[in-house]
């Protein structure tokens, strides 16, 4: 029996390991990137039926919709902020630094002007990024249906690194402090893999850049 | 001289300081202090791609293709990821810098990271993956049209990037 991590593909192959996989423990994680055992699939088995799309409405914070359905009109200062982060990305690998600069200056700018929410806590977060199944599975079948290769590489990334990150917050909310209590918790700098682990990995198992790409999180002694 | 249809660009990441790239250009592009190669000197010829031996310098275009058509239901659906990810990024903005806990703030410090990654990328997806495209053409001009410093900075590079689009 193989088993297949949903995360990054990692496979778990009985007939190679000593333990079987049925017989690991609760708390046994990826040895690749991390995810917990319930991130596992059986090699074969058929596939889970697609999630319920979230009602929207049932969010602890519902998310402001575009009235007008119009894509480039009534974006957020948030969204223009990511927009102008991705484009300053885009400067930067086409060798323009000047442009670079000044996109990433006008990013800055409009995430400094980004509302804030009223009520924001961790239970509100582990909602919507739950919510987020849903939206990624629409997206995915309206890329598919496009043919829109492109879309569905970012959508994969995507929903892989937002399964991690609430995994993770789901663990924080269990555990409290004590599950980041002596480690460290890295970022792909490319991607956006969050890992809790003493060192960066090797590869990142989502974009597989090496581990010099991973940045530590570290915040001031309070 | 006229504009290049291409330039040279160095990653100095794989750069092994072998300077074969000064002996081969012959207008001296390659050889600033800082390693990066002066685009008002370098004509596009090639000749320090293809000499240098740690295979560090490649060319780059002038001028990009216009980029891919997206249909307008990935859009909307990206629209709802993307709104998603704009309120997640700022809930854990806010609980990082209002928790006392340092677990927590460094997860939520790696949240914020995360998720304007992974926004950034559906933004890439959703028709702007070149700053050269219209779209971002029109994203830039709506931003000029404001006040204040923002207007400034997308005037700028409105000056810098022509479209690449009729």
């Amino acid at each position: 029996m193989k088993a297949v991590c949903q995360l990054c593909g990692y496979v778990y192959d009985d007939e190679k390991e000593s333990v079987p996989f049925a017989e690991l423990p609760d708390d046994w994680t990826c040895p690749c990137c991390g995810a917990p055992k319930e991130f596992f699939e059986i090699e074969g088995s058929p596939e889970e039926a697609a999630e319920p799309v979230a009602d929207a409405q049932d969010e602890a914070i519902r998310i402001a919709t575009d009235a007008e359905g119009d894509v480039m009109a009534g974006l957020s200062a948030g969204q223009v902020a990511a927009l102008c982060g991705n484009l300053a990305r885009g400067c930067e690998k086409q060798n323009l630094p000047r442009e670079s600069a000044l996109f990433a200056q006008l990013a800055e700018s409009f995430t400094a002007q980004v509302e804030p929410i009223d009520g924001a806590d961790i239970h509100g977060l582990a909602d919507l990024l739950m919510g987020d199944a849903g939206r990624y599975a629409a997206a995915r079948n309206a890329a598919k249906a496009a043919g829109d290769r492109g879309s569905l590489r970012a959508l994969t990334w995507g929903e892989r690194i937002t399964n991690m990150l609430s995994y993770l917050v789901g663990r924080y909310l269990k555990d409290g402090e004590a599950f980041l209590k002596d480690t460290e918790v890295w970022v792909c700098a490319a991607c956006g893999f969050i890992y809790v682990g003493d060192e960066a990995p090797e590869l990142c198992p989502v974009c597989k850049v090496p581990a010099w790409k991973f940045e530590k999180m570290e915040v001031k002694a309070s | 001289m006229s504009t290049p249809r291409k330039y040279a660009v160095r990653n100095l990441r794989l750069c092994t300081k072998d300077c074969i790239c000064l002996f081969v250009c012959p207008y001296g592009a390659t050889d600033t202090e800082n390693s990066v190669i002066d685009v008002d000197k370098c004509v596009g010829c090639g000749a320090c791609a293809e000499a240098c031996p740690s295979g560090a310098i490649y060319m780059v275009p002038a001028t990009y293709p216009p980029q891919q058509k997206k249909q307008d239901s990935v859009l909307e659906a990206m629209g709802e990821l993307s709104r998603a990810k704009a309120d997640e990024e700022q809930i854990a903005r806010q609980i990082a810098a209002e928790t006392g806990e340092e677990g927590l703030a460094r997860l939520m410090k790696a949240a914020v990271k995360s998720l304007r990654l992974v926004h950034e990328d559906v933004m890439r997806e959703s028709g702007y993956m070149l700053p050269q495209s219209a779209n971002a053409q029109a994203l830039l001009a709506r931003i000029a049209d404001g006040e204040g410093a923002s207007a400034q900075t997308a005037k700028e590079l409105l000056d810098l990037i022509p479209c690449n689009e009729p």
